[in-house]
């Protein structure tokens, strides 16, 4: 037992020590008050937004692309919607039971039973929806939409495909659209201040970016925007409540100046062989037809194809997904003449009196080597517009030979030569218009005055693609006054091209216009049998490509043994003459006569242009 | 109150309610009959109590009820008694009993039989596996000890001994959750998703709740499961969502309340036993509240620890109501013997 002494100095030991544990956790306790109060209400804002966070998912809807249409209104390419029957997991109990429901109306294969069943619980945990059955047809949809109340989380559900109605004939003007990798979906989604997400999908194949033509050219106005759908979530990521929707945005439709008409007569006339047709409309720049031939089916491309397909397509040696018409570098050959003409015209080397004697060639007289034109004995005494009704070479040798090259190159520039024309071509090509700078440059060699010979009729290094045949043929049409080109007017203010002349007046284009109107009608015209195929006046000018050098018609026709050595056919025309509405250019490659070969195709698209109106 | 907030927690869950409910009924009339016995009747058995819950701490580690990798639960058929929450209010009883008539200051041999009967239990309970519970009733112990009038000597003497030895618990002692848990709490957004995911929600939950809460029943972070443990540990983080600041606050000062009270039961109570149980009793108690706050406020790692009378679970209810049913009869005899 303790005594009283020490009971009393027990008390106040055991007071003393139970103070300082309480003293303890008194301060213990004001710090708790202080940290609830600094996680509440000082950085409660932090919190606030991290407990949103966690509780709200945004899903992406994806919107649709817009739909594409030539210049009357016809659709091009569109959303071809196919039914899909969608399962809501997270309310069915018995999945079993509810297929075999479902399997008494519709057919529903193994493979796809199987695949619902592998997914149904990670599904229904997060409630998500599951399809059932891709694909359904007319008949199975009525089935089930007449019977819908029996299974009230089953539905049908719209996906698209992107389709043209045309699957040759837009190839490469329209082009195609594929998959779109990570990186640049997460740049068009920061585009629209977004992140990559989860996505409700309108298309069966999900993202889709352009890949090619105008579906990539303007692939951001087609795209549209992405909406948004917010769902409430658990800690597991299960949907509950939706609590907003703001609907995506459907891209922006296209309103091309391409004519479906144009492009049908222009691909069945080209009929599978290499080769290009480009029409424009003169007044305005507007591209109405842009075909490059052989084709390939950008449905198959977009929505799937055989590799086998695929590869055999990309080993194709006809190249069908190479663009010709806007990518296909031709020598113009004999087409350039009208515009070497108006050259000697504005520099006065010439006027349309002046006269040569062509004897069938030329011989330059610095290296006595021989350039020859296309008809033996030649054309006799020939001034302009003879020379281009008929083509003299020798005309237009002896015109380049008194040419300063500087001069001649910056004179073709103005016809559209090794610039870009086009404001909305997928990828468009410059050619080439050579000059000294350029072949010292690339070919370490100095300029021969024999170059200068060779492009007064348009061989040798001078180099054009159909589209800018197109534009030259139309510069020509509109006598130095163009708006650059395009397949969607709206879409780029217009810009356009002026030659400045110092000596060339209208009567000068009037007489180009002429000499070319006379390369048909004619009866000396180089492209005579196009005469009957047109109940209009067209003016044109043909072409034919060596791309073999040959001294006599009898060395040709060994080379022409291999087709690949044969010339290429070109022609450019613009009709209805004399108040142009429309500018042509063919390019067939090896088809070696311009007038009679590319000719035919030109009017015949020519036709479908003009007599539609 | 407890139970309102538990309803909350337990996301509407009826049926934890009444067996809640059915708990805070026996507890209360527990704690009325506990009240109404003479403090001394304590003293003269709490020797028998203690070997009582020993016993039952052995039977659950033999044949306890394993949830989660534990045996902590002994199965009644009615319901689930977890001893250690039983000999969490023996053991100080049975010191304060022990340690009573003890000369000052406390002999070696009498600290070395306390810390012995200490560490014997602790280890029980360590072993099932149960930390939280292995430290609140080690603390107990080292409380009646240090109220006792443990010499300063001492005290210092094992500080440095327990700071020393600190890597070597760290390496023998300490299982890899356990030591996860540690490393999770110096650096929680190291890994929010994985270890660090219920600290980092649990503090989103309580700062999201802002001054005035989200209203009874709106918690996002706890009713769309963002919050572990909704029911037991982090039940506060649920009423500070809730609630709020203000929720929290007038909560917070229930207890405040109630651990002033016991202290001035404890400073005057009517005899050294009685003085050693209720401070021991409401150290314990209140030492339990704050390892719990701490814990959902990100300062201690996850141990496991109920919010007293506000967290399901039977066995801790009924400890507390039995712990305050014992310093309520302590408070209530009073002028039997005034020695």
């Amino acid at each position: 037992m303790i005594d009283l002494n020490q009971r009393t100095q027990e008390k106040k030991n055991f007071s003393n020590r139970l103070t300082v544990v309480y003293l303890f956790f008194g301060l213990l306790f004001s710090f708790f008050l202080f940290r609830t109060f600094s996680l509440q209400v000082s950085s409660y804002t932090d919190y606030e937004l991290a407990s949103l966070k966690n509780k709200t998912r945004e899903i992406l809807i994806q919107p649709r692309r817009g739909i594409i249409y030539d210049r009357n209104g016809k659709i091009i390419v569109n959303n071809k919607p196919s039914y899909n029957l969608i399962l809501n997991p997270s309310k069915i109990n018995n999945i079993d039971e509810h297929i075999s429901k479902i399997q008494v109306l519709i057919n529903i294969s193994e493979e796809d039973i199987l695949f619902v069943k592998e997914n149904f619980k990670r599904k229904a945990k997060l409630n998500r929806e599951l399809i059932l059955k891709k694909n359904l047809s007319a008949e199975e949809i009525a089935k089930f939409e007449t019977r819908r109340y029996k299974f009230p989380n089953t539905f049908i559900d719209e996906r698209y495909s992107r389709e043209s109605i045309y699957s040759g004939l837009f190839s490469h003007s329209i082009g195609y659209v594929g998959g779109l990798s990570d990186d640049n979906l997460e740049e068009i989604l920061n585009e629209q201040n977004l992140s990559p997400k989860e996505t409700i999908f309108k298309y069966s194949n999900g993202y889709l970016e352009g890949k090619t033509g105008l579906e990539k050219v303007y692939d951001k106005r087609l795209r549209g925007y992405f909406g948004k759908k917010i769902y409430e979530v658990d800690a597991s990521g299960k949907l509950l409540d939706e609590l907003e929707e703001i609907p995506a945005r459907d891209g922006e439709n296209l309103y091309t100046s391409l004519d479906l008409n144009s492009q049908k007569v222009a691909y069945e006339k080209i009929d599978g062989r290499r080769g290009a047709v480009v029409a424009v409309e003169i007044d305005t720049g507007a591209i109405v037809t842009y075909i490059s031939s052989p084709s390939f089916p950008i449905n198959k491309i977009t929505n799937g194809m055989s590799s086998k397909e695929f590869s055999k397509l990309l080993n194709d040696k006809d190249k069908p997904f190479f663009d010709r018409a806007g990518q296909g570098r031709y020598s113009p050959a004999s087409t350039i003449k009208p515009a070497i003409g108006l050259y000697g015209i504005e520099n006065k080397i010439i006027d349309w009196e002046y006269t040569i004697d062509d004897p069938g060639f030329f011989i330059l007289p610095e290296d006595k080597r021989v350039y020859r034109g296309w008809k033996k004995g030649g054309h006799g005494t020939i001034n302009l517009m003879n020379a281009i009704i008929e083509s003299s070479n020798t005309f237009f040798f002896s015109l380049a030979y008194n040419s300063e090259i500087e001069k001649l190159v910056e004179h073709l520039s103005n016809f559209g030569f090794g610039k870009n024309i086009c404001m909305d071509c997928f990828i468009p090509d410059k050619g080439l218009l050579p000059d000294p700078e350029w072949k010292m440059n690339t070919l370490n060699f100095g300029w021969f005055k024999g170059d200068t010979v060779n492009m007064g009729v348009g061989q040798g290094y001078l180099s054009a693609t159909p589209i800018q045949l197109a534009y030259y043929s139309a510069f020509l049409a509109k006598k130095g006054k163009l708006d650059r080109f395009s397949f969607i007017q709206d879409a780029n203010p217009p810009k356009k091209d002026i030659f400045i002349s110092n000596n060339l007046k209208d009567q000068d284009w009037d007489n180009i216009h002429n000499s070319m109107i006379g390369v048909i009608d004619n009866p000396k015209g180089t492209a005579g049998r196009l005469k009957n195929l047109k109940s209009y006046k067209v003016a044109a000018k043909s072409g034919t490509v060596e791309l073999v050098s040959t001294e006599t018609k009898e060395d040709y026709k060994i080379i022409r043994k291999v087709e690949g050595q044969r010339d290429h056919a070109i022609i450019i025309a613009f009709a209805p003459m004399p108040n142009p509405k429309y500018a042509i250019s063919v390019v067939i490659e090896n088809g070696e006569s311009g007038g009679s070969v590319a000719g035919p195709v030109a009017i015949e698209v020519l036709n479908s242009l003009i007599n539609s109106e | 109150m407890g139970l309102l907030f538990l309803y909350s927690a337990s996301q509407g869950n009826i049926e934890t309610i009444i067996k809640q409910s059915f708990f805070v009924i026996l507890g209360l009339i527990l704690m009325f009959a506990l009240s109404q016995i003479d403090p001394d009747f304590y003293k003269n058995n709490a020797l028998f109590f203690l070997i009582l819950s020993i016993l039952l701490i052995l039977l659950t580690i033999l044949f306890g009820k394993e949830v989660n990798g534990a045996k902590r639960w002994l199965d009644l058929g009615f319901f689930t008694l977890q001893p250690s929450e039983i000999v969490k209010i023996a053991l100080p009883v049975f010191l304060a009993a022990y340690l009573y008539d003890k000369p000052l200051p406390i002999s070696l041999l009498n600290t070395s039989i306390s810390m012995v009967v200490i560490f014997v239990i602790v280890n029980l309970v360590r072993i099932q596996p149960d930390l939280g519970t292995s430290l609140v009733i080690l603390i107990a112990g080292l409380y009646i000890l240090f109220l006792a009038g443990l010499s300063w000597k001492f005290i210092g003497a094992s500080l440095s001994i327990l700071i020393l030895s600190l890597p070597f618990i760290w390496n023998n002692f300490l299982e890899p959750f356990q030591r996860q848990r540690i490393i999770t709490l110096l650096d929680p957004t190291a890994d929010p998703y994985g270890s660090g995911w219920n600290i980092t929600q649990s503090k989103i939950a309580i700062g999201s709740g802002g001054i005035q809460g989200k209203g009874y029943g709106s918690g996002s972070q706890a009713h769309l499961d963002f919050l572990p443990e909704t029911e037991t540990d982090f039940i506060f983080s649920v009423i500070a969502e809730e609630f709020g600041f203000i929720g929290a606050c007038i909560l917070l000062c229930i207890f405040f309340f109630i651990m002033l009270r016991c202290f001035y039961l404890a400073i005057n109570a009517r005899d050294r036993f009685c003085r050693l149980t209720i401070g021991g009793l409401s150290l314990l108690f209140i030492s339990t509240i704050f390892i719990n706050l701490s814990m959902v406020v990100g300062i201690i790692p996850v141990v496991g620890m109920p919010l007293p009378f506000i967290s399901k679970g039977g066995s801790s209810l009924l400890s507390f109501y039995i712990a305050f049913g014992i310093i309520i009869s302590m408070a209530t005899h009073k002028k039997l013997m005034q020695k």
